[in-house]
């Protein structure tokens, strides 16, 4: 036997030593908390976005500025896309190893409240002070049951990007009505240039301007009847809406190869300057501005309809998907004053202005400090936001509902748009969403 | 000499197996099963709700386009993929020069990862950008959609299919041709067998069992297409060119509803297996024959 032979006795002897010199370290390593290690405080930062450095450049500068300014404090950025992302959620909700803080959509974020994953904030923007600074749509976004699960991650200013100089060397002007813009439409389509980029292969999502015009036609006095059951998303007014969509694709307004690019790639469309308009929002300005187009470079809230119902003068500038915290990040102190660290320099002046040099409207009432040439872009998507009489809904419609009904309203857009569903079965696929529910 | 085949030894050496095979196989199907009985959708509680998501599944237009398009590539890869990858074999067999580098390229897209291969073809294929469609402008030819419509893109995802699969098929048959004895090749050219009557009545009995096998692991990797409809098609327009286990992934996954996601994910279990238990029986009745 090993044990009774000498030779054996000293072979094993450092092999054993060193394992367990070994398990002793790795022993203490697991006995410290991740929130001291080194003297820091280590928080997580997961987003839905696979490279948030070069995709979310907002999110990250914010960071670094805070890490800089917060020595003591090391946030853990991370980042998958959108359906990944929310995957990787539901199993950490599931094992209770959900991130610090992490960016999720409203309705998951309500079913995790539900389940006490996440942090009632109330309290704690109460304290930093940062509720006064949200407007009060946002803060009634975010709240349930009378708790705050959350707060804005970044401003939701979405619209057509406008290249003016390809409607002026086409002998066009700015359109202001829907007729207007159908007229652009054909005009456009008879010389072969494409008058609204978009791209509905793997980004379905990709389509805020349409989502617009459904305040356009009084989605917002229809909402509460569409979540209890009471009002058909099947209506005349939505189905005329998804009409006006299919009299601008006969009009040729979309991309033949609307079907199979990316979203990316329809922003590229419109960097070269073979698009008129861009179905986007604030997050494309600094692309933009890098481009050849930025001079020329407009932002438009849309068309009016004579045949819309309600107010016509609306620009969406709500928040987007919000920030929240996960529950147990109350049990640690030490993460707790971390994450309340965070959340106060993030909606900062300091961090508002990193959101706007990074080409994001501010979320809060900071008046932002733009530089006319650099960010002509941004300045002329707050601009249009900011302009006279206009107004913004509560919410974009689709973040109000669960996920699958959201899916079925952008497949119900793109649908008409790539002639797939005529206008009554756009409305019904919506419809039959909701009835599931 | 030690004796293995008494029961407990035979028990002893299955048990690691076992464990495995329970642990990823066994476990999943049943585990994908249970949850195909609940409305699970991820960030809630699940609840039983007995078999309304298979009835769901039966009223679901974009479910059923998944089933048809699927079983579509299927066909159309059994009747052009078997028998071109056993003519390419049977060719690459003959002296023909430089062989080995014509093998080379022949495998070479089974070993390129079907993402890659997707995003090579979505620039062939587009409908706007596409080099095929430049290809056929000159020739009078518009612009086709070959990825951007309903009618056309099932058959784009076979078409890709086929190609990126067809060298590891004729590999197999390749390698199953080589194995074939010389002898009886030889004895059927003496006996005055035509090239067409050796392969009619020698080379294709005997190698019914690769047939057998390629077509196989063909009807399972049908039943596994995902990321060539992912790149090339996102599975639009509006879910028209929808796999299987594409639109699964999108129930699951985008939709979030992930009992309903199971369901599919069962079907996709259950269609598969007879699929194949079918194609063994008919091979076996065959043989038998």
């Amino acid at each position: 036997m090993p044990g009774q032979n000498p030779s054996w006795s000293r072979r094993l002897r450092r092999p054993v030593g060193v394992g367990l010199a070994v398990t002793a370290i790795l022993s203490l390593a697991a006995c410290s908390s991740d929130a001291d290690e080194g003297g820091k405080t280590t928080i997580t930062l997961s987003m839905q976005n696979a490279d948030v450095k070069t995709a979310d450049p907002a999110t990250w500068a914010i960071v670094e500025a805070f890490e800089d300014a917060n020595p003591d404090v090391d946030v853990e950025v991370s980042g998958q896309p959108v359906a990944e992302h929310l995957q990787s959620l539901s199993i950490a909700a599931q094992s209770d190893t959900l991130p610090d803080v992490f960016w999720v959509y409203k309705a998951n974020a309500e079913e995790m409240l539900e389940g006490d994953r996440l942090m009632d904030l109330s309290p704690v923007l109460d304290e930093l002070g940062i509720l006064d600074r949200l407007p009060d749509s946002t803060v009634a976004n975010y709240t349930a049951d009378g708790k705050v699960f959350g707060a804005p991650y970044q401003g939701l200013l979405t619209g057509l990007w406008v290249n003016s100089k390809v409607l002026a060397d086409n002998g066009l002007s700015m359109p202001k009505t829907f007729d207007d813009l159908l007229a652009v439409a054909r005009a456009l389509d008879a010389k072969g240039v494409v008058t609204i980029s978009n791209g509905a292969s793997q980004s379905a999502f990709s389509v805020w301007q349409f989502l617009v015009w459904l305040d356009r036609f009084g989605f917002e006095d229809k909402a509460d009847g569409l979540l209890d059951g009471s009002e058909k998303w099947d209506n005349p007014d939505f189905i005329r809406m998804y009409e006006h969509i299919a009299e601008l694709r006969d009009a040729g307004a979309f991309s033949s190869n609307v079907s199979t690019q990316t979203y990316q790639q329809a922003v590229d469309q419109f960097l070269q300057g073979k698009a008129a308009f861009l179905d986007s929002g604030v997050w494309a300005a600094s692309a933009i501005q890098e481009s050849k187009v930025a001079p020329d470079v407009d932002f438009w809230r849309g068309p009016e309809f004579s045949d819309g119902v309600g107010e016509q003068n609306i620009v969406m500038n709500v928040a987007s998907a919000p920030l929240v915290v996960a529950e147990k990040v109350a049990e640690d102190d030490a993460k707790l004053d971390a994450v309340k660290d965070f959340l106060e320099f993030y909606y900062s002046d300091e961090g508002q202005q990193i959101l706007v040099d990074n080409g994001q409207p501010p979320v809060t009432d900071y008046e932002p400090k733009l530089d006319p040439v650099k960010q002509s872009v941004l300045a002329s998507a707050i601009d249009e936001a900011q302009a006279d009489d206009v107004t913004s809904p509560e919410s974009q419609p689709d973040l109000l509902f669960p996920v699958d009904v959201s899916n079925a309203i952008y497949d119900s857009i793109y649908g008409v748009i790539q002639d797939q569903l005529s206008p009554s079965e756009a409305a019904a696929l919506v419809q039959k969403a909701l009835d599931n529910q | 000499m030690v004796w293995v085949s008494s029961p407990w030894k035979i028990a002893l050496m299955v048990f690691p197996a076992f464990i495995l095979f329970t642990a990823f196989f066994i476990y999943p199907v049943v585990y994908a099963g249970g949850y195909s009985l609940t409305d699970a959708a991820g960030f809630s509680g699940a609840e039983f709700v007995g078999l309304d998501n298979y009835l769901a599944l039966a009223e679901d237009s974009f479910f059923r386009r998944s089933v048809t398009n699927t079983l579509l590539i299927l066909v159309l890869s059994v009747t052009f993929l078997v028998p071109a990858s056993f003519g390419l074999a049977l060719l690459m067999q003959q002296r023909v020069r430089a062989a080995g580098a014509l093998r080379a390229l022949l495998f070479g897209p089974a070993i390129v990862a079907p993402i890659l291969v997707g995003l090579v073809w979505v620039f062939i294929l587009d409908p706007r950008v596409g080099l095929l469609n430049h290809l056929l402008e000159p020739l009078g030819v518009p612009p086709v959609q070959w990825i951007g419509s309903d009618s056309l893109a099932p058959y784009s995802i076979a078409v890709v299919f086929i190609w990126a699969s067809v060298g590891f098929a004729m590999t197999i048959f390749y390698a199953g041709l080589r194995l074939l004895p010389a002898e009886v090749m030889e004895a059927s050219s003496l006996d005055g067998a035509s090239g067409w009557q050796q392969l009619r009545y020698v080379t294709i009995p005997m190698m019914r069992e690769t047939i057998g096998i390629v077509s196989l692991l063909l009807i399972t990797n049908v039943f596994k297409i995902f990321e060539l409809v992912y790149m090339l098609t996102g599975g639009g327009p509006v879910h028209s060119s929808e796999t299987l286990v594409s639109y699964m992934y999108f129930v699951t996954f985008t939709d979030q509803r992930y009992g309903s996601g199971m369901t599919i994910a069962m079907v996709v279990f259950v269609i598969g297996a007879l699929t194949s238990l079918a194609y063994l029986a008919l091979s076996r009745r065959g043989r038998l024959a």
